[in-house]
C-alpha cells in the first residue's frame, strides 16, 4: 500500500492563523484568553457583560452620528434635525444612540449593585471595583455631555441647570463652573467642549479603563457570592467553561438587550424640542432621570451641602473595598454593610421618582 | 384733687390722641372724611349735591402753597408727620401712607394739601384757621387742588408726567357732573387715594392696569349709585368673562385694554358710534385700515362700526359663526333697515345680544351682498377644516415619536394666513378673502400631506421592528439549541 504521507488541503482562515500563530503565537494568547472556567455557583445576570455591549452599540451608533452632526450653536439643531428626518435611517442611529445611553446607565448600576450585594469588590477584586466606579462615573460623563449635543431647549436648559450646581462648591465653585462652561453662560464654547470630551476625551478614558478591568476580571476568575475568595479551593468546583458555554449565553442576552433597544428606538423615537434659546426659560427644567435624585436632593438641603454630599460620597464609594475590612461575602454576615445599601438604594429611588413628579 | 388728676393726664400721651380727637370733630368737614376714598353714598349726595362751583374753575382753589411745605429734614420741620406717626388708628395710618406714597418721597407734604402750619408743634396753632388750615378739602374743589400743581408744567417737568389731567378732567363726564355740583362722582382722589398715592406704574396702585377695572367698578357696579343715572352695572362681570378682560386680568397681559383704553381716564366718557373705530384702532391698527377701504366704511352713520358686530364690555373671540343666524331671518319689516326706499339706518339696540350681531342683521337673505357674504364665511370654513385637519395629523404624528417640525411650519403659514383672511373680511371684499384662504388652504394640505407621510413612515418602522424582533428571536432560539446541544455533548464526554 501506499504508505506516502498525503498533504490534507487545509482552508484559508486555517492557513491565516497558522501563519499568524507562527509570528505572534495567537494559539496561547486565546487559549488563556478562552479557555478558562467559570464558577458555577457565579450569578452575574451577564451585567458586565450587556454593559460592555452596550459601549459597542454607543461607539458604533455615535461614530455614524458624527458623520452628519456638526457642533456649533448654529449648526447643531439642524444637523440633529437632518439625521433624525433625512439621513436614512438616521432616526434609528439616533434613538439607538439615546436609547443606548440610558440602558447603558441602567446596566452599570445594576452590575454595580451585584457586586456590592454579593460583595465580590473585596479581596483581590478592589483595583476591579474601582475601576468599575470609575467606568460608572464616565458613563455618567457621557451623559451629562452628551445630552447638550442636540442644542434644543430641553438640552440647553438642563445643561445651564447642571453646570450651576457646580457654581455651589466652595473656593473653587466659580472657576469651576467656567472651566465646565468655558465661560460664564452656557454657549458655543461649551458646546464644543461637550463635543470633544464626549467623543474624544471621554471614549479614549473609557477604552483605557474598560481594558485594565477586563483583564483584571481575567486575571481574578469570577467571585463566587458564597464564599470569601481565600475559602474557595481551586479544584473545588470544575465551573463552566468560559467559551463556549458561557459566551453562548452572553451572546442570548446581548441579542434580548438588542432586540429591546430595538422596541424602545422604533416605538419611542428620540425627539426633538424647540432650537436652544437663551433668552426663553422653559416652565419646567429637570435633568435625565440618572440625575434627578442629585436634582430633587439639591433642592431640599442648602446648595453647598447639596454639592458637596455626592463629591464627599465619591471617594467613599472608590475606595469601599479598603473601607469594608469584613472578608466575608454573603450578605447574611454583613448585615450593616447590606442594610446601608439597601437605604441608600431606597433613598435614591424615592428622590428619583420625587423629582420627577415635582 | 380733680386738678391734680388732670395734670396727670395732660402729661400722657393719651390725652393728647384725645385732644386731637374732638378738634377733629369741631374743625369743619372733619378728618374722618379725608381717610374714605370712596364717594359718597348716594343719600349722602343727594343731601349734599352743592350748587355749580365756581371754584372748579377759579383761580382761587390754587395749590395753598407753592412748594413743599413740611418735608424739608434740613430746612423745616414736619410737625404734621411727626404728631400722625405716632397716633394710633387711622390718624397715625395716614402718616405712613403718605410717607410710601409718591407724594411722600417728593417732599410734598401735608400742609400742601391742607393748609396750617407745619413748623409749629403747637397743634391748636398749626391748625388753625388763621395758619390757613383747611380740614379735608370739599369733594368739589379737589381736582382744582391737585389741578394746582399738577397743571403746572414747571413743576411738573421734572417727573415728565402730562400737565393736562385737569381740564381733561372738567371735559370728562365726572367734570362735567361736578361742575353742575354733583359731588357723587369720581374726583381725582377716588382714583388714585388720597394720602396713599401711588405712580400708576406702580402695580400695587388702584390704577395700575392690572386694577382699573376693579376701581371703576367699585362705583359702577354700585347698583344704588348707578340708580340715578340709569347706568347698567354689570359692566365687569361682562368685561371679565371678553377677550380683553380674560387677556389683562387672567393672562396680564398688559397689552389687553382696561375701561382707562377706550373711555379714556380723566377724560372718561364712553365713546360715540363715530368715534368707536378710532378708539378700537388705537390697538388694531391693521384692522382699522382694512374696515376704512370696505363699503362699510363709506356709508356714514347708519354703517356698521366695531361695535355692532363684536359688542363693547362683552367682546368675545370672533369666529365663522359670526356671519350668520343659525336659522335665516324672515319677514323682516323694511322699515328695521330703511327710513325709505333709499336711506338705511342703524339702531344699537338691534344689536344689543350677541345673537343679533350677524350680517343677516342687516342685509337681505335674498341679495346679491348675502351671496358674498356666505362665499367669504364657506371660504373660511373650508380653510379653517384643512388647517384643523392637517394640525389633527401633525399632532398624531408627533404622539408616535415623530419629528414634525417641517409640517408645523407649514401649519403655522395656513394658520397666518387664516388669521390675515378673517381680518380681509373687514374690506368686505370677497376675492381678498379667497386668496388668503387658498394660501391657507394650500399651506394646510401641504402640512398634512407631510404629516401623512410620517405616519406612514411610523407604520413601516413598527413592520419592520416587528421583522427585526423576528429574526432576532429565531437567532435566540438557534443559540440555545446550540447550547442545549453542547450541554448535552459535556454530559455525553
Amino acid at each position: 500500500m501506499n504508505d506516502q504521507v498525503i498533504d490534507r488541503p487545509t482552508s484559508l482562515a486555517q492557513r491565516v492563523i497558522d501563519w499568524m500563530d507562527e509570528r505572534y503565537e495567537l494559539r496561547s494568547l486565546l487559549d488563556a484568553m478562552l479557555h478558562v472556567y467559570v464558577p458555577r455557583e457565579a450569578k452575574t445576570f451577564y451585567l458586565g457583560g450587556i454593559t460592555l455591549f452596550l459601549f459597542f452599540m454607543q461607539a458604533s451608533s455615535g461614530i455614524l452620528l458624527t458623520l452628519y452632526y456638526q457642533p456649533t450653536p448654529d449648526t447643531a439643531y439642524n444637523s440633529v434635525l437632518f439625521i433624525t428626518s433625512d439621513v436614512s435611517f438616521g432616526w434609528l442611529i439616533r434613538s439607538v444612540h439615546a436609547w443606548g445611553a440610558n440602558l447603558m446607565i441602567v446596566a452599570c448600576v445594576l452590575h454595580l449593585l451585584r457586586v456590592f450585594f454579593q460583595g465580590a469588590y473585596k479581596r483581590p477584586r478592589e483595583i476591579t471595583w474601582v475601576l468599575g466606579v470609575f467606568l460608572l462615573f464616565i458613563t455618567l460623563g457621557f451623559g451629562f455631555t452628551g445630552y447638550l449635543l442636540p442644542w434644543d431647549q430641553r438640552a440647553f436648559w438642563a445643561t445651564t441647570v447642571g453646570t450651576e450646581s457646580a457654581g455651589a462648591v466652595p473656593v473653587i465653585g466659580d472657576f469651576l463652573l467656567n472651566f465646565i462652561r468655558g465661560g460664564a453662560t452656557v454657549s458655543d464654547v461649551t458646546l464644543t467642549r461637550f463635543f470633544g470630551i464626549h467623543t474624544l476625551v471621554l471614549p479614549v478614558s473609557l477604552a483605557a479603563v474598560l481594558l485594565v478591568h477586563i483583564v483584571l476580571i481575567h486575571q481574578h476568575g469570577l467571585a463566587n457570592p458564597k464564599k470569601p475568595a481565600g475559602q474557595v479551593k481551586p479544584d473545588e468546583e470544575p465551573g463552566i467553561p468560559f467559551f463556549p458555554h458561557y459566551i453562548l449565553d452572553e451572546a442570548i442576552a446581548w441579542y434580548i438587550v438588542l432586540a429591546v433597544l430595538v422596541i424602545l428606538a422604533s416605538l419611542f423615537p428620540a425627539g426633538l424640542e424647540a432650537k436652544a434659546n437663551p433668552l426663553e426659560t422653559p416652565a419646567h427644567i429637570k435633568p435625565e432621570w440618572y440625575f434627578l435624585s442629585l436634582y430633587q436632593f439639591l433642592k431640599l438641603v442648602p446648595r453647598t451641602v447639596g454639592v458637596l454630599t455626592p463629591v464627599a460620597a465619591a471617594p467613599l464609594l472608590i475606595l469601599l473595598p479598603f473601607l469594608d475590612r469584613n472578608p466575608e461575602v454573603a450578605p447574611a454576615k454583613r448585615p450593616r454593610m447590606i442594610a446601608a445599601g439597601v437605604l441608600l438604594l431606597l433613598a435614591i429611588t424615592i428622590l428619583t421618582v420625587w423629582g420627577h413628579f415635582s | 384733687m380733680f386738678a391734680r388728676v388732670l395734670e396727670k393726664l395732660m402729661k400722657q400721651r393719651v390725652t393728647w390722641i384725645a385732644a386731637f380727637v374732638v378738634i377733629a370733630i369741631i374743625v369743619p368737614g372733619g378728618f374722618a372724611k379725608a381717610f374714605s376714598a370712596a364717594p359718597p353714598s348716594p343719600e349722602q349726595g343727594a343731601t349734599e349735591v352743592m350748587p355749580p362751583s365756581p371754584g372748579l374753575t377759579s383761580p382761587d382753589l390754587a395749590p395753598l402753597s407753592q412748594g413743599p411745605l413740611a418735608r424739608s429734614p434740613d430746612e423745616s420741620p414736619n410737625n404734621c408727620f411727626k404728631c400722625h406717626a405716632n397716633l394710633p388708628g387711622p390718624h397715625g395710618g395716614i402718616a405712613s401712607k403718605w410717607d410710601a406714597s409718591v407724594h411722600g418721597r417728593a417732599g410734598i407734604a401735608c400742609a400742601d394739601c391742607h393748609g396750617g402750619n407745619p413748623e409749629t408743634d403747637e397743634m391748636i396753632l398749626a391748625m388753625s384757621p388763621e395758619a390757613g388750615f383747611i380740614g379735608v378739602p370739599p369733594r368739589r374743589d379737589i381736582p382744582a387742588l391737585c389741578g394746582g400743581c399738577h397743571s403746572d408744567v414747571e413743576r411738573m417737568r421734572q417727573f415728565n408726567i402730562p400737565t393736562d389731567q385737569l381740564p381733561k378732567y372738567q371735559e370728562s363726564v365726572h367734570g362735567v357732573k361736578l361742575a353742575q355740583g354733583d359731588i357723587r362722582v369720581a374726583i381725582c382722589t377716588d382714583c388714585h387715594g388720597s394720602h396713599d398715592v401711588l405712580k400708576a406704574s406702580d402695580p400695587n396702585a388702584a390704577v395700575s392696569p392690572y386694577n382699573v377695572p376693579y376701581l371703576c367698578a367699585k362705583c359702577h357696579s354700585d347698583e344704588a349709585l348707578m340708580e340715578p343715572y340709569g347706568l347698567p352695572t354689570d359692566q365687569l362681570d361682562i368685561y371679565e368673562k371678553s377677550v380683553h378682560g380674560e387677556a389683562l386680568l387672567g393672562r396680564k397681559d398688559i397689552r389687553a385694554p382696561s375701561c382707562a383704553s377706550c373711555h379714556g381716564s380723566h377724560a372718561a366718557k364712553p365713546p360715540t358710534s363715530d368715534e368707536v373705530v378710532n378708539v378700537c384702532g388705537k390697538c388694531h391698527t391693521a384692522t382699522q385700515k382694512l374696515y376704512e377701504e370696505s363699503l362699510h366704511a363709506r356709508i356714514g352713520d347708519a354703517a356698521p362700526k366695531c361695535w355692532t358686530c363684536h359688542g363693547t364690555h362683552d367682546i368675545i373671540k370672533p369666529s365663522e359663526d359670526n356671519f350668520l343666524h343659525p336659522e335665516p331671518l324672515v319677514d323682516q319689516p323694511c322699515g328695521e333697515c330703511h327710513v325709505d326706499d333709499t336711506t338705511f339706518r342703524m339702531e344699537a339696540a338691534r344689536f344689543e345680544s350677541p345673537e343679533d350681531r350677524r350680517c343677516d342683521t342687516c342685509h337681505h337673505p335674498t341679495s346679491w351682498v348675502m351671496t358674498q357674504i356666505k362665499a367669504m364665511k364657506n371660504a373660511l370654513v373650508e380653510a379653517q377644516e384643512a388647517y384643523q385637519a392637517a394640525e389633527d395629523a401633525i399632532q398624531d404624528a408627533a404622539a408616535r415619536g415623530m419629528i414634525v417640525n417641517d409640517a408645523e411650519v407649514l401649519l403655522t403659514e395656513a394658520h397666518t394666513s387664516i388669521i390675515r383672511a378673517r381680518a380681509v373680511v373687514h374690506t368686505t371684499k370677497l376675492t381678498r378673502v379667497t386668496e388668503l384662504t387658498d394660501d391657507a388652504k394650500e399651506a394646510a394640505i401641504k402640512a398634512r400631506d407631510l404629516a401623512d407621510t410620517k405616519l406612514a413612515d411610523n407604520l413601516f418602522r413598527r413592520r419592520a421592528m416587528v421583522v427585526v424582533i423576528g429574526i432576532i428571536a429565531i437567532n435566540i432560539v438557534g443559540l440555545i439549541a446550540l447550547k442545549y446541544q453542547l450541554n448535552r455533548h459535556s454530559e455525553g464526554s
